[in-house]
């Protein structure tokens, strides 16, 4: 079943920016990265999905509910990228107001409370008052507000920006954590490497555009790298590589060893190149896939997309 | 609802501008019964034995009462201005507005929500202050400056007394759902600011029986009916079948010119207007 779903869902403001035509389906228990540059539109969208803002076109569901309906934010919990929180209230006021407010049972209420509080490493700050909270400790509790009602689907809108390393770690081990208990996770990020270490699903948005989205592993595999150690004595220069061979170049030299980079078209062509290296009889000691940078990757796919646009005009 | 309404209502007596207005107020209380006992003292001093000299104290401790409601019902006002054009548009700008709206609640819920949760403490404290100038006045002045009024009068008086701060709280909230605190706090204290000038207006029109200064008034009560009310709520207070002079005709902070009975339909329904377009400007807001 799908948790969420957009159709073409657009949002701009008198025309100008928000995000536009942004379809996607998120199925249960997924953890969903929503990657983008700041000013891209994922907050728009986010936004718009909970009911914040009026969609210009476009239609969206969470849980079957179309979007803007009370019954489709039941069971969602949200930390906004700009979290503020009433100042005057405790962070256990704070829990009890939401939890009202969700129609966390009365009976529940209280153990639900102090689960939430201890998930987030709140204990023994919660009685404060939030005016006293650090950024990070507001993020905190931003984050126990959004698990309050025992959400089956959580939006963490740059959830780490206010954190300290430490701070950062721990919330990427709850993500880990609600996704080990079945919960769909959709994660706003401009942070690759976060994205990266807790999402198995990727959507990159640029300029209010969805640009790709698919399993991120899958995106990574944009370009085909390998390294392949042979002898020192083997010359690149001399070979007429084939076509499906992007670019060739000599990275190091070790004793009698020398390692080159290849990029290729795709991985299949990874066995295609070593039979071809043979076939010249380069004596072939090491042969090992380069993961690429996820800066490279992104900037793969925006480029993609930009160069798309150029054929198209 | 009930939850936002808690809440907002949590919320306004937690502000420093509230406590401030609770000490200003016991500051205006006080300083409200030093004068009665002076004035009761240089009356006693004074004597009334002739019926004029008694028509005049009459004439005289109603305006008295009549000052302190004025002054009682201008400080209602400007707590229900600062606090209702703050309501929904501090918190749109703030973003705190983002995760109460993100519960399963309507627009509709939050914004009733929070007109109930003001609403309620404003008249909760404009009744308090009410009664405690009424109490003062009674209480201090004695047999001197002490005037008879029956339940029915201080009821009706007071109904109307606390029509005013939930006229304004609604279309505080309204401008509040559409515009910046700021703006939404110029044009409220504008609208105020005429009615109470048309008041006065129509006082000295009704006085001089000048007709365009009459109906400057009235035009004034219709597009903000605040005072319109003030000036209804001396009529309930003071005037009674028994006594040959109006005391509610006497002075500028009474009503030589008393709006009539449609004019508290009228009022009522101001109210209900600004709510309903209040909830409909509020939900097709991008916040």
């Amino acid at each position: 079943m799908n948790v969420m779903e957009a159709k073409r869902l657009t949002k701009t403001y008198n025309g100008q920016a928000g995000i536009r035509d942004v379809s996607l389906e998120i199925e249960e228990g997924m953890v969903y990265g929503f990657l983008g540059p700041n000013g891209a539109g994922k907050s728009t969208f986010v936004r718009t999905m909970l009911g914040l803002l009026n969609p210009t076109s476009g239609e969206g569901r969470i849980l079957g509910e179309p979007i803007g309906t009370p019954k489709s934010r039941e069971k969602v919990g949200y930390l906004p990228e700009l979290f503020r929180y009433p100042d005057w209230l405790t962070g256990r006021k704070l829990l009890e107001s939401h939890a009202e407010l969700c129609k966390v049972p009365i009976r529940e209420r209280k153990k639900r409370i102090e689960e939430v509080i201890d998930l987030v490493g709140m204990t023994g700050r919660d009685k404060q008052k939030i005016k006293g909270y650090s950024k990070g400790m507001s993020q905190r509790i931003g984050l126990a507000c959004a698990l309050i009602n025992d959400p089956k689907l959580i939006f963490l809108d740059e959830p780490t920006s206010a954190l300290d390393p430490i701070g950062r770690k721990d919330v990427r081990d709850l993500m880990l954590h609600l996704r080990d208990q079945g919960k769909t996770i959709f994660l706003n990020s401009h942070l690759l490497n976060e994205v990266e270490s807790v999402c198995d699903h990727v959507s990159i948005v640029h300029k209010s555009e969805m640009i790709v989205q698919g399993k991120w592993r899958e995106l990574m595999m944009v370009e085909a790298q390998v390294e392949i150690m042979s002898s020192a004595t083997a010359g690149l220069t001399n070979l007429d590589f084939p076509d499906f061979v992007r670019n060739a170049e000599n990275k190091e030299v070790l004793n009698d060893r020398s390692k080159a980079l290849y990029q290729l078209k795709s991985e299949e062509d990874i066995p295609r190149l070593v039979d071809f290296l043979a076939s010249h009889k380069l004596p072939i000691y090491e042969v090992t896939p380069v993961i690429p940078h996820l800066e490279d990757v992104f900037m793969y796919w925006v480029n993609e997309k930009e160069q798309r646009y150029v054929d198209h005009r | 609802m009930w939850t936002i309404a808690k809440l907002t209502f949590k919320e306004i007596v937690s502000k420093r501008i509230f406590l401030i207005t609770m000490i200003m107020t016991a500051v205006f209380l006080i300083l409200y019964g030093v004068a009665i006992h002076y004035a009761v003292k240089d009356w006693e001093s004074f004597g009334a034995s002739t019926v004029d000299q008694m028509m005049q104290q009459q004439l005289f401790s109603s305006q008295l009462l009549s000052i302190g409601l004025y002054f009682s019902s201008f400080i209602v006002a400007l707590l229900t201005i600062l606090s209702s054009v703050s309501a929904i548009a501090s918190e749109i700008e703030s973003h705190q507005i983002d995760t109460w709206l993100m519960r399963p609640i309507t627009r509709t819920q939050f914004l009733l929500g929070k007109v109930i949760g003001l609403g309620g403490l404003l008249i909760t404290y404009a009744a308090l202050l009410f009664a405690g100038i009424i109490m003062l006045h009674q209480g201090i002045g004695g047999e001197v400056v002490s005037l008879d009024f029956s339940i029915s009068q201080i009821a009706s008086a007071l109904a109307t007394y606390m029509l005013q701060p939930l006229v304004l709280v609604t279309l505080g909230v309204m401008l509040s759902s559409r515009m910046t605190s700021l703006n939404a706090g110029i044009v409220l204290i504008i609208l105020y600011g005429s009615a109470f000038i048309g008041g006065f207006v129509e006082q000295i029109g009704t006085i001089m029986e000048k007709g365009a200064l009459v109906n400057i008034g009235i035009i004034s009560s219709l597009i903000f009916p605040v005072d319109a009310m003030y000036r209804k709520m001396t009529v309930f207070l003071f005037e009674t079948a028994d006594n040959p002079v109006s005391l509610a005709q006497q002075g500028m902070f009474a009503s030589a010119s008393a709006p009539n009975n449609v004019m508290i339909l009228y009022t009522i329904m101001y109210g209900c207007v600004a709510l309903v377009l209040a909830i409909t400007l509020f939900r097709k807001r991008d916040v």
